[in-house]
């Protein structure tokens, strides 16, 4: 009897949980709904990559760039997040979010090449608005094709990376690290920026041969482990002064290794300077304005589908937040004669196309003043 | 010198929630129940641990606040293995599939209630934690150096919780009706020993530990806890069955993952290793291959408690 009695209430307890939990959602759905417009149809969507649409970075950008034309112009919008990382569930996503009556979907994220190539043919009439790919089929050496009703963004990251390890020598620091996530194209393109751009600045300083060093590498993740915060750490412990960690989460571990050794990190894709006090500059993509503005774009009747477009220093899609960098020798005047320098394309910075790994930069760049060791 | 110490003070920030979470598991199945919720009961643990930690940080810091995130960790932790004792135990259920059920719920959970709480996913904190030396102590030479420079709180409450829960199993009258409990339940409950209840303490100790374990991990390497544990708590499942099921193994095997991790991290530090001038993947693959070898040795005799995963049926004895 005591034991049935336990299990009812139990039971009752379960049944009011959810109850309480489906009516939480409910109400948020609703609030949402006032927000945005009285249609139940989702015009505006996006479809999350390996992550989540706070993830501070990638995912959160483009976001937020849907959700301020959203709301300026009282758009219902909303995001889809595939159940796990592949291309049939990333096609479902989209799939979903057409059927829920988006027009235009953004892709953030280059594991979208391939869903994005398929559904562009499958949906003519839907805008899609891919960053960092391509549209292409599966294989290796799929040609790239893009319909007239995508849109394709890439990012010169090797800008954004440039900048951050110009800044870093020309305010003084000789001990350098750079630790990416994975060795995907855009992490890539920001590691061989930063080398470049600290060569560069020693160059220009007038240092000797060999006095910058940059040890470089892979951490192969984007999420914050101990092993992470142990190869920062020893790597603070040799002498570094500073690491440039392209690795979402990842940093975090760095952060932490830098906290602990009272040394520096530079952050990336997003200021990350509220992360940690040692973050002293963060190498940054400007996603927002990149998604709003191709929003827009496709509100206005101007959308230029059909083409891959880069954003660099001469579209403003690249920058480091001065007001938040604590640069101590790098000041404003340094950085906007630099910026002017990459807008105006009169720096060559080598990308992935370029060299396939960091080794083969000593000789794409010429080094001389930065030493590489590659890890 | 300095390499060696810098090896061991890392080695802490691996073994240590290892060797909690691997004994929480360890009480759990020698009372009778596979826990391999651990990893959900981690990030649980972590979840509140860190929340209370943020949220608190305006008015508090320093030791005291840890001393209390951690407490309320380890009862996050009860409160959330308190489902799975009570599927496996009461509800005599599949026990793989009610851990399994609460791994699957806890990042999701913490997810929505970080969301819910504070907007975003993560939950920054801020670590006024780290003890650079500890006073007297760190001033002995070596073993200073070793145990008691750049080191957290953490690393002696772990170790502490460690010593205490070893003797318990081993040396106290609810040890051996625990133990006698994941060997042959029916031979404990023919002598008086009601098995549920015992089941049910050895879940609850496995859920605190666990659930320390994942603010203990969280701490010392990020500054912000992202609904993620790294899987730690399936490698702290491998630290338990490499120890045997026995505490003082499971001690040996939390630190022998723990260093050859930190070596396999930090071997470019590590004057021998870098000498050996392997490309980076065959360093990260260090610890794994050295288990190999160790298992191939060792996994002879598996010492695993008979009666683990299986329901206490009474009418069967």
């Amino acid at each position: 009897m005591k034991k049935k009695l336990l299990t009812m209430l139990l039971a009752t307890t379960m049944v009011c949980g959810l109850v309480a939990c489906g009516g939480n959602k409910a109400n948020n759905d609703k609030k949402d709904d006032t927000k945005s417009a009285k249609s139940d149809k989702y015009e505006l969507a996006l479809v999350t990559d390996m992550g989540s649409i706070d993830d501070k970075s990638f995912n959160q950008g483009a976001w937020e760039g849907v959700v301020q034309y959203a709301e300026e112009k009282n758009i219902a919008h909303q995001y889809y997040k595939p159940v796990e990382q592949s291309d049939e569930a990333y096609k479902d996503a989209i799939a979903l979010a057409v059927k829920g009556g988006a027009k235009t979907v953004v892709c953030p994220g280059f594991l979208f090449e391939v869903p994005v190539f398929e559904m562009q043919s499958q949906y003519p009439d839907v805008n899609f608005i891919i960053i960092d790919g391509a549209p292409h089929d599966a294989g290796d050496n799929a040609p790239i094709d893009i319909k007239d009703n995508t849109l394709s963004i890439f990012y010169a990251e090797q800008q954004a990376g440039y900048l951050a390890g110009y800044a870093a020598v020309k305010d003084g620091y000789k001990n350098l690290g750079f630790m990416g996530g994975v060795a995907v194209p855009a992490v890539k393109r920001y590691g061989y920026g930063f080398v470049k751009g600290a060569e560069d600045a020693a160059n220009e300083l007038g240092l000797k041969d060999g006095e910058i060093s940059v040890r470089y590498t892979y951490v192969n993740g984007f999420a914050a482990t101990p092993e992470i915060n142990t190869q920062a750490s020893s790597w603070y412990k040799d002498g570094a002064e500073l690491i440039f960690a392209a690795a979402g989460g990842a940093g975090n571990s760095v952060m932490k290794a830098a906290e602990t050794a009272k040394a520096q990190v530079i952050g990336v894709d997003v200021d990350q300077a509220a992360e940690s006090t040692t973050v002293i500059s963060s190498a940054m993509k400007n996603l927002k304005k990149s998604v709003y503005d191709a929003i827009t774009s496709i509100y206005d009747g101007k959308f230029e589908g059909g083409q891959s477009i880069t954003l660099d220093a001469s579209k403003e899609g690249v920058e480091l937040p001065m007001e938040s960098s604590k640069w101590a020798n790098f000041t404003q005047e340094d950085y906007d004669a630099i910026y002017a320098k990459l807008a105006n394309n009169e720096i060559d910075i080598p990308t992935d196309a370029t060299t396939e790994d960091a080794k083969g930069l000593t000789k794409a760049c010429k080094l001389t003043k930065v030493k590489i060791t590659v890890e | 010198m300095d390499v060696f110490y810098f090896v061991v003070q890392q080695t802490m920030f691996f073994a240590i929630p290892l060797l909690l979470v691997a004994i929480g598991g360890m009480y759990a199945e020698r009372s009778g129940v596979i826990n391999i919720a651990l990893e959900g009961i981690m990030v649980m643990g972590a979840f509140t641990g860190i929340l209370f930690i943020s949220e608190m940080g305006d008015s508090m810091s320093g030791q005291g606040l840890l001393i209390l995130a951690i407490l309320i960790a380890g009862v996050t932790g009860i409160v959330f293995s308190l489902l799975h004792a009570f599927a496996s135990i009461n509800m005599k259920a599949d026990q793989t599939i009610s851990g399994t059920a609460l791994n699957l719920f806890a990042p999701a959970f913490v997810i929505f209630a970080a969301r819910m709480i504070n907007g975003v996913q993560q939950i920054p904190f801020e670590d006024t934690f780290r003890i650079p030396s500890v006073p007297v102590l760190g001033s002995i030479p070596v073993l200073g150096d070793m145990f008691f420079k750049n080191t957290y709180l953490t690393t002696y409450v772990g170790i502490l919780l460690y010593i205490i829960a070893a003797f318990v199993i081993s040396k106290t009258k609810f040890g051996l009706r625990l133990r006698a409990c994941g060997e042959h339940p029916g031979a404990a409950d023919s002598v008086g020993v009601n098995v549920g209840k015992i089941r049910y303490a050895g879940v609850i100790i496995s859920g605190f530990l666990g659930g320390v374990g994942g603010l203990v991990f969280v701490v010392p390497t990020s500054t912000n806890f992202n609904a993620t544990v790294a899987g730690y708590g399936f490698l702290a499942l491998a630290v338990m069955i490499f120890g045997q099921w026995r505490s003082g193994k499971i001690l040996g095997a939390a630190f022998f993952f723990g260093v050859m991790k930190t070596m396999a991290s930090a071997y470019t530090s590590v004057p021998f290793l870098k000498g050996l001038g392997l490309p980076n993947d065959v360093y990260k693959m260090i610890p794994y291959i050295a288990t190999l070898i160790v298992l191939v040795f060792t996994s002879k005799s598996s010492q695993a408690p008979r009666a683990e995963g299986i329901p206490y049926d009474k009418g069967a004895r």
